[in-house]
């Protein structure tokens, strides 16, 4: 005889406000299914109202723990609209600031996933003053410390600061001693392997079936990689490899998202070191309401959480129309075939590997 | 009511308490104070004790619930973790139920779906509870103000207590409207 119990929205382990019903039969799982759309606000709508310089600040607040990306991903739409090519600093520049988001996005996922597996909160508090670090950066940058509206069609608003090099480059050392730490302290815990290893399996062909992008995609033994396989701006130049595991289980997502942090780290050194001098600020204002030249455009970023895919028909001034393919959204469709037949608390564990952002799924 | 015992005679009562002021007043008249000066006065101290040592213990443990919207969230988790360190003033720790929880920090835009659910935590919650709203879209719906499935600020569903103002504010600017929050129910924590 099976149970129905409803996990949230409002639930210390949802990560948002997301919805979970689930059968059970004594502690095992029969079904959970995710509710969404408590955070809907219909932003694919409104941004037909906005002109295009108007709109990244709205676009940012759909993924909040990695906003820059979002922000890239939306004047990269425009720029294919309008037919602009990006400045060759802005590109790297451009690098340099989204890997320092991958980065600081991945240590919230640490902190907060591995938070829900059995409170460790130690972790969580490191990981919030190293993501504070790599935030101070962004800030230096751009003026803002969590929504940054720094990309400009053609370019950036502002260039780095003088010294931003030398402090990035403090702040990457240093991250790379803490995240040997944080490796130590959780693959030596007992608690945090057990609930890890062999736990919520997504074997390759389902994950490829289910269209899961990102981290999670990668931990099921598939090498995709936007930035790779797709190359835009500057990653073509740089040396990097999509980091993967066959395993396809919570500890293998774990694993990954931990080497993309150092590969990260690895790539800001290189972009930092080979980034040409020149301008590296986008167009002014006037020119971005002109006009879109092509009807169609679209662009697809490998954001944090996965491949994130933007498609507009553009007015002159305005998006007609703008559909976007939010990662987790569909990385989030997946937990109903992960969760299959494990154990009720496993369910927060998987959830937790999935990184997901309810700003995003609900769109 | 038992056998024997006399019923209950209200003017009986009504005579003995006059009879009691009476013998209290005489007294005070022999010992030259002035009739009920002194319970008056001895009733206001221990209310005047209570209520500062109530409030004392309430400002040193402001305990907000663990509710993150959305974007605010982020700011509101800073707010917990190291670098600010809120619990030195007794500002936290985050409760996973509404019925530990002494504040409810609105961090986040409120959706048509998510009113109802928001006003049921705040039903939960114990009283005396305080809300805060904390962001521009808790405040006035910020940027979405105009979207089809938003409403324009949790002051349309709940009391707020005190409004911190930014998209998103600093975890600084959470910490300050806990200040005015301590400020509101009876002084503020001197450094």
């Amino acid at each position: 005889m099976s149970t129905r119990i409803n996990i949230g929205p409002v639930h210390p382990s949802t990560h948002g406000v997301l919805r979970l019903v689930a059968d059970i039969e004594g502690d095992t799982v029969l079904r959970v299914e995710p509710h969404i759309g408590f955070l809907h606000r219909g932003v694919e709508k409104l941004v037909e109202n906005r002109m295009y310089m108007q709109s990244p600040a709205y676009m940012e607040k759909l993924d909040y723990a990695a906003p820059m990306s979002y922000d890239e991903l939306y004047v990269a739409v425009v720029e294919k609209a309008m037919g602009v090519e990006v400045k060759e600093r802005a590109q790297w520049v451009r690098v340099v600031l989204l890997e320092l988001q991958r980065i600081a996005s991945h240590l919230l996922w640490l902190g907060t996933a591995a938070n829900d597996l059995g409170q460790f909160f130690t972790l969580f508090m490191w990981c919030m003053k190293d993501r504070d670090m790599i935030l101070r950066l962004l800030e230096s940058a751009s003026g803002a410390r969590m929504f940054y509206v720094n990309m400009r069609m053609g370019g950036l608003v502002q260039d780095l600061p003088p010294g931003f090099g030398g402090g990035a480059r403090d702040v990457l050392d240093y991250l790379e001693r803490r995240v040997k730490k944080y490796e130590a302290y959780l693959e030596k815990n007992p608690v945090f392997m057990e609930r890890t290893k062999g736990v919520g399996v997504l074997g390759k062909e389902d994950a490829i079936n289910l269209g899961v992008t990102g981290p999670v995609l990668r931990a099921s033994g598939v090498g995709y990689d936007t930035r790779k396989d797709n190359a835009y701006y500057v990653y073509g130049k740089l040396s990097f490899r999509p980091q993967t595991r066959s395993e396809g289980d919570v500890f293998a997502r774990y694993r990954v998202r931990m080497m993309e942090i150092a590969e990260s780290i690895r790539l800001v050194r290189d972009a930092l070191d080979r980034m040409p001098d020149g301008d590296a600020i986008g167009m002014p204002v006037r020119l971005i309401t002109t006009g879109a030249k092509n009807r169609e455009a679209s662009a697809s970023r490998e954001t944090p959480r996965g491949e994130g895919i933007m498609y507009m028909v553009a007015d002159p001034q305005r998006p007609y129309r703008l559909a976007i393919r939010s990662p987790t959204f569909v990385n989030l469709a997946a937990l109903t075939h992960i969760a299959k037949d494990c154990r009720l608390a496993d369910v927060f564990a998987i959830l937790g590997s999935l990184d997901i952002v309810m700003g995003d799924a609900d769109k | 009511m038992m056998e024997g015992e006399a019923p209950y005679d209200r003017e009986r009562f009504l005579d003995a308490e006059r009879e009691m002021s009476k013998l209290v007043a005489e007294s005070m008249e022999k010992y030259g104070a002035k009739p009920n000066v002194l319970f008056a006065k001895l009733s206001e101290a221990t209310k005047a004790i209570s209520k500062g040592m109530v409030d004392w213990a309430r400002i040193r443990s402001l305990w907000p619930l663990q509710f993150g919207l959305s974007c605010c969230a982020m700011e509101m988790m800073n707010f917990g973790s190291a670098r600010i360190d809120a619990e030195r003033r007794g500002y936290l720790f985050f409760r996973g139920t509404p019925r530990q929880a002494d504040v409810m920090i609105v961090a986040g835009w409120v959706t048509k779906s998510m009113a109802p659910e928001i006003k049921r935590l705040y039903e939960q919650m114990m009283e005396p509870r305080y809300v805060v709203a904390f962001g521009e879209c808790a405040t006035s719906g910020g940027p979405w103000w105009e979207s089809y499935n938003i409403i324009q600020g949790i002051d349309q569903v709940l009391p707020v207590d005190v409004y911190a103002v930014g998209c998103p504010p600093k975890p600084e600017n959470l910490y300050a409207a806990f200040m005015k929050l301590q400020d509101r129910i009876g002084g503020r924590i001197e450094d």
